[in-house]
């Protein structure tokens, strides 16, 4: 898979004010508000490798597809595939629902 | 080694924790803190009232901790030095064959990864949810404590 490949996907993620993508070498692509963000790529990549430590009783493999770092106004979203891991900061427009 | 209760519980069942690094070297000459526990080797001549008297003594010795004996075993300075230099080649031998275990290669979590970042995000519910519980055990961690009941160590009235 190109560099290009693996990044076409993510532009077009609803939302998104920047992407990072990054192998156990270190960042392969990023963009956007991520772009060249050396400091936050490490901090997911650990929280990505203890997350994956989690095991749900007699399962081996990880419980989850995607791993969301929940801030007020943004989101990082995580997910890993083919030894890659992908991160894309999105805008986070929800809020406290209404009380109906 | 000067702790009635180790010496008793000592082989087992010993996990690979609590394993002594070095095994003792003569184990035959662990002091006994002066409480002749074996009571098979009571001369028959004793009466009834002493053999009770040594069965009390027995169970005493083994609910305290002798903090006295531990000091008691008269280690020579290069007897330390010998013992401080065995743990720290253990040690050394120990610590490399942990440094050579590599971190384990992430596991592919989906194949289609942009759909998995494009899809919804995670309910506000779902995220005021998880912060109540966390909230919750934080609070109940924080309310662990010690409550201590009696004096750790005691003196014995010795004449």
């Amino acid at each position: 898979m190109t560099t290009t490949a693996l990044t076409q996907g993510l532009e077009r993620i609803p939302d998104q004010v920047g992407y990072l993508v990054i192998s156990e070498e270190g960042v392969l692509a990023s963009a956007g508000e991520l772009e060249n963000d050396e400091h936050t790529a490490a901090v997911i990549m650990q929280m990505v490798q203890t997350a994956c430590k989690f095991r749900l009783h007699g399962c081996a493999e990880p419980p989850f597809k995607r791993m969301s770092v929940m801030f007020d106004d943004h989101v990082y979203a995580v997910t890993v595939s083919g030894q890659k891991v992908f991160v894309v900061k999105r805008h986070n427009t929800q809020r406290e629902p209404m009380q109906v | 080694m000067g702790c009635c209760y180790s010496s008793e519980t000592e082989g087992t069942e010993q996990s690979q924790e609590t394993k002594p690094l070095i095994p003792h070297p003569n184990p035959e000459s662990k002091p006994n803190n002066g409480t002749e526990r074996n009571s098979a080797n009571l001369p028959s001549a004793r009466t009834d009232e002493q053999a009770l008297l040594s069965s009390i003594l027995t169970k005493t010795a083994l609910n305290i901790i002798d903090v006295s004996a531990a000091d008691s075993q008269g280690m020579e300075q290069h007897e330390y030095m010998d013992k401080a230099r065995q743990y720290s080649t253990k040690l050394a031998v120990l610590s490399n064959s942990l440094s050579q275990k590599k971190p384990t290669a992430l596991p592919s979590l989906t194949s289609q990864p942009h759909q998995v970042l494009a899809s919804e995000l995670v309910p506000y519910s779902d995220v005021q949810q998880v912060s109540k519980i966390a909230a919750y055990a934080y609070s109940a961690i924080s309310q662990i404590k010690v409550d201590a009941k009696e004096e750790l160590v005691v003196q014995f009235a010795i004449p």
